[in-house]
């Protein structure tokens, strides 16, 4: 090294450096007193049974979503003295895993309100109670869809409130622009109005193109449309499907950059006004009315005669260590299973009730943009996620297949390897 | 290293009357243009957070690489509106601030002994520590649930900053150890004669020459808690409960992100790390280049 | 170690240093007691999940038996990782990541560290806005990134309007995982400038002032201050930064989700997706294990380097 000097033996400099010592003797206190003060004020448990604690994924930002949760609070609240209902809320990716480890150390919440979806995972990781026999004594249980019934190997777990589904929303003002008079209802109809579309200046369509479960959930109708079903997964068909996305990807009507969407972001990028059509839901219908500067309309999904769509939505089980299950199932039926709870998250957030006489309510079919929802459940609805799937293969093939999806459109691979790859991959998925 | 060092106390040992502050502000053509550079690399993201904080969210993806918008505050008039910005911000405090101090506590010994003992050991120890490190947290999460469970740690604050203290050890003794090792042998050895024993040597010597080291790992660890939230999330149960990381890892939701909210948060959360960073640099740049030995 | 210690010793010169050294010599270093707490802590909180975490890698956990016995069964997950096929592309994504995150961050570090050394007020708003951004979660600092590098983005407009095409940065399937790892190396740099800075103010002005007095340029004050000075650090920095590229997953999780397709799968990403999509534990808990096996190789090449150049010193 340069520079250096020689070293030399020193009096090291013993009496200032006290103050150091001070210091740190001053650090360790704090830390002392600091440990002793965050056990004191250490949060209580919500383990008195006349609280019910409710586990969710919405965020403060999701008002339509929070409120509802606050007025099934109140609801419960009202009609049983002396009940709290605690909602908790725990972000979308956490959800899970918190659930589950919270399972392992035979804790948790009385209530989980997940995506309907992951209910076979929820319930293989053994974090939620079998509701069996309570829906068995349940007066109702006859209205209730079978799609939002969630069963697996045979016991019950969870039910649904409401069912979320995707629509085709269009732009009337671009479609007005690129001469077209009414929203596509076919597969070619569509193509034909997007390549109108992109010639008159505009973008064609926004979906989501992730690589996982949403892209899954969004590549679910055009698969179907083709002729696939996961009871009999054929690589031609999903090539079939597969060629007519990257099709629209070459021409210009959907940008690859939907590779990087989620739901959300699609449906903004329509919001700003220059794309024609978005595949999206009915939770959508709040975001629309706020921000949607141009005249918009909703159809069902443009699919054939084979297209289906996935009834989706939140699933609500009893958490396996809840400390009153049965007032927890009270909780269930007074709220996301009754008709007033129902129609309270109907005029909330715009959700299709999961009763038959909720969902006939007059409001639904009057209603312009719930209307086309409700009659693409009773045309295309499909049980989410599809039971041919086994269940302990739910995640593995939402991955599968919205990897698949994302790789076509991103024009990494093939239409024709891509569903050889992926038609292979799902062969073990399925029973 | 190791002169360099013995260099400097050697002279102020002796007396030396001047050791002036640092020039300031003499930076050569070459370090002014890398200035510049890194204030527009890292400039302009935290432009755009402050600018989408004051957005509406309907603005946000229309106006994505614009600066014209109409400015709301409305994304802070929320946060504050929200019961839980200042427990939160209690919360962080307490978890961040005794976090380091018990990182430092068990640290900076181990580090030392690492620095000073040599040996197989210490090889093994260094790839041990170094492989605790490469753990990810999501897979910690689990087993530490199940042990918090048993020890009733869950849903407190103690539990999250021994957590934290688990993961941050490693890590500040890594980095401590070069910062001992160039404290020269020499002057602990001139020390041992005058009588005093290992801890004094090492506290009223060692601990003064390496406070660069120590307070720039102390400020490191503090920033790691600060922005923590894996843990606080998981092992707090009541959200009430919950520090300004965990405010703001809330905000990301399965239907997308509320922008302006997010962005809004992150300012005000790096509000105390910038006002702590400033008083740390002012410590880092004088008071310790000069103070303690002077 | 008596040789070291011996050398050192010597070195020092010290007609006075006998009695330290012979209390050395003793076969117990009273030293090691200050690695006690810190084994304490770790043994009870670190090194329980550590372990688990190897146990899964050898037995089938699903979210179906995580809270059950595990059944054991060998190398089942890799051999399973292997055949899904998954593994290769995502090793050499990691590879590709790790070192462009490494060259860059140590870089990136040291000249940032150089470049704020003698700035006054304006190095030390500066280094606090790096540091603001480091503090930043990544979720977003990458949703920034995400923002600026779109289609619609701040940085393609830029490009848009002095006439170049717009840039796919983040849905080409080989841009994307540079442009990740770029945004990585920018998210790294503040923490490695500020212990660079640190390791440089440990060298007294004095030697500065030697080396201006000598006439030396600035490239030979770089070059035989600057440099010799932070070497200690630099090779604590370059394990740190490893490892965090190593185990760097929100950056992608956050921006391209591995996307498009798998063409930016890490090998924490993969770990992640198979242990909390897939929800197979065991197979994410080998992969997981198969990246702390990458760089303990590198922890133990570094541990050696570092013993051997403490030995020589």
């Amino acid at each position: 090294m340069q520079f250096s000097a020689e070293p030399r033996p020193l009096r090291p400099p013993l009496r200032r450096p006290r103050r150091l010592v001070r210091t740190i003797a001053a650090a360790a206190a704090l830390a002392t007193a600091a440990l002793g003060l965050a056990a004191c004020s250490s949060g209580g448990s919500s383990g008195s049974s006349k609280t019910i604690t409710v586990w969710h994924y919405f965020s403060a930002s999701e008002k339509a979503q929070v409120g509802l949760m606050d007025t099934y609070a109140k609801l419960f609240e009202k009609s049983n003295p002396g009940v709290t209902v605690d909602n908790v809320y725990v972000p979308y990716d956490q959800i899970q895993s918190k659930v589950t480890a919270a399972a392992n150390a035979h804790q948790g919440p009385d209530i989980v309100v997940f995506n309907g979806a992951e209910a076979g995972t929820y319930a293989l990781a053994n974090t939620l109670l079998p509701i069996d026999s309570y829906l068995d004594s349940f007066a109702d249980a006859s209205q209730l869809s079978p799609s939002t019934i969630h069963k697996v190997e045979g016991k019950t777990y969870a039910v649904q409130g409401y069912v979320n589904l995707l629509g085709l929303w269009y732009n009337k003002d671009v479609l007005a622009k690129a001469g077209i008079a009414n929203p596509p209802t076919t597969m070619d109809e569509l193509t034909a109005d997007l390549a109108k579309v992109k010639a008159a200046g505009a973008d064609g369509i926004t979906l989501c193109g992730l690589p996982q479960g949403q892209g899954e959930w969004q590549a679910y109708p055009w698969l179907t449309d083709a002729g696939f079903s996961y009871q009999d997964p054929s690589a031609d068909a999903l090539a079939k499907a597969f060629t007519t996305i990257q099709d629209w990807v070459g021409k210009g009507y959907l940008s690859k950059e939907a590779v990087t969407w989620d739901q959300t972001v699609p449906f903004q990028k329509w919001e700003a006004g220059n794309v024609a059509f978005a595949e999206n839901g009915n939770w959508q219908i709040g975001s629309a009315k706020s921000d949607a500067k141009f005249n918009y309309g909703v159809v069902p999904m443009p699919l054939g005669p084979d297209g289906k769509v996935y009834l989706g939505g939140e699933g609500e089980g009893i958490g396996k260590y809840s400390k009153n299950p049965a007032l927890a199932w009270k909780y269930l039926e007074q709220t996301y299973l009754s008709t007033e709870g129902q129609l309270d998250a109907l005029k909330a957030v715009g959700s299709i009730p999961s009763r038959t006489d909720a969902a006939a309510d007059p409001s639904i079919a009057a209603d312009p943009l719930l209307k086309p929802f409700a009659d693409s459940i009773a045309k295309f609805g499909a049980s989410y996620p599809d039971p041919a799937v086994k269940p302990a293969s739910i995640a593995d093939l939402q991955l599968a297949v919205g990897q698949a999806w994302s790789g076509v459109i991103g024009q990494q691979s093939s239409p024709k390897d891509a569903a050889t790859q992926l038609a292979s991959k799902l062969a073990g998925y399925v029973s | 290293m190791s002169a360099i060092a013995v260099s400097r106390v050697t002279e102020t040992a002796e007396g030396a009357p001047r050791r002036g502050r640092r020039r300031v502000g003499r930076s050569g053509p070459v370090a002014i243009v890398l200035q510049i550079l890194l204030f527009v690399v890292y400039g302009i993201p935290i432009l755009w957070i402050v600018l989408t904080s004051f957005k509406d969210s309907a603005d946000v993806i229309g106006t994505q690489a614009s600066f014209v918008f109409t400015p709301t505050l409305d994304a802070y008039v929320r946060a504050f509106q929200g019961q839980d910005l200042w427990p939160a911000l209690e919360q962080s405090l307490v978890i961040s601030a005794s976090t380091t101090a018990l990182v430092l506590l068990v640290a900076i010994p181990c580090a030392y002994a690492l620095a000073r003992v040599g040996g197989r050991m210490v090889t093994i120890a260094l790839a041990l520590l170094i492989v605790l490190q490469m753990m990810p947290q999501t897979a910690t999460v689990i087993p530490l649930f199940q042990v918090f469970g048993t020890w009733g740690l869950l849903d407190s604050t103690v539990g999250v900053i021994l957590a934290d203290t688990a993961l941050l050890v490693p890590f500040a003794v890594v980095l401590l150890r070069p910062f001992f090792r160039a404290v020269p042998i020499a002057l602990e050895e001139s020390a041992s004669i005058d009588g005093a024993g290992i801890v004094r040597r090492f506290l009223s010597i060692v601990l003064p020459v390496a406070r660069n080291g120590v307070a720039t790992t102390a400020t490191l660890v503090f920033l790691i808690c600060w922005g923590e939230f894996l843990y606080a999330i998981n092992f707090l149960l009541s959200p009430g409960t919950y520090p300004l990381s965990a405010l703001l890892a809330q905000q990301v939701s399965a239907f997308g992100i509320d922008w302006p909210a997010l962005m809004a948060l992150s300012v005000l959360t790096s509000l105390p790390i910038l006002i702590l960073f400033t008083a740390t640099y002012r410590l880092l740049r004088e008071g310790l280049t000069v103070g303690a030995v002077k | 170690m008596t040789t070291m210690t011996d050398t050192r010793s010597t070195r020092a010169a010290s007609p006075d240093a006998a009695p330290l050294r012979r209390r050395r010599r003793r076969r117990f270093d009273r030293r090691w007691l200050g690695v006690l707490p810190a084994a304490v802590v770790l043994g009870a909180l670190a090194f329980y999940p550590l372990a688990q975490l190897v146990r899964m890698s050898v037995s089938a956990v699903t979210s179906a038996t995580l809270s059950l016995d595990w059944a054991f069964v060998g190398a089942g997950n890799w051999i399973k990782g292997w055949q899904e096929g998954d593994l290769p592309h995502a090793i050499v994504n990691t590879l590709v990541f790790v070192v462009i995150v490494t060259v860059l961050g140590l870089v990136g570090g040291l000249v940032a560290a150089i470049a704020l050394r003698r700035a006054g007020r304006m190095g030390a708003l500066l280094l606090g806005l790096m540091v603001f951004i480091w503090a930043l979660p990544p979720v977003v600092n990458g949703s920034v990134w995400k923002f600026l590098l779109a289609d619609a983005g701040l940085i393609n407009s830029v490009l848009h309007s002095v006439g170049l095409p717009s840039v796919p940065f983040l849905f080409d399937e080989h841009l994307a995982l540079v442009s990740v790892a770029l945004v990585n190396s920018w998210a790294i740099i503040p923490f490695n400038a500020l212990v660079f800075r640190a390791a440089i103010l440990g060298i007294p002005e004095e030697i500065f002032e030697a080396a201006q007095i000598d006439g030396a340029r600035p490239a030979q004050e770089l070059r035989y201050v600057l440099l010799p000075a932070v070497r200690p650090t630099s090779l604590v920095l370059a394990v740190l930064t490893v490892v965090y590229a190593f185990r760097s997953f929100d950056f992608i999780y956050v921006m391209t989700y591995g996307g498009p397709g798998k063409a930016t799968n890490t090998l924490p990403f993969l770990g992640y997706l198979q242990a909390f999509v897939r929800n197979d534990y065991g197979l994410g808990a080998s992969t997981a294990v198969l990246a702390a096996a990458f760089v303990l190789v590198l922890a133990v090449v570094y541990a050696r380097s570092v013993r051997r150049e403490e030995l020589e010193s």
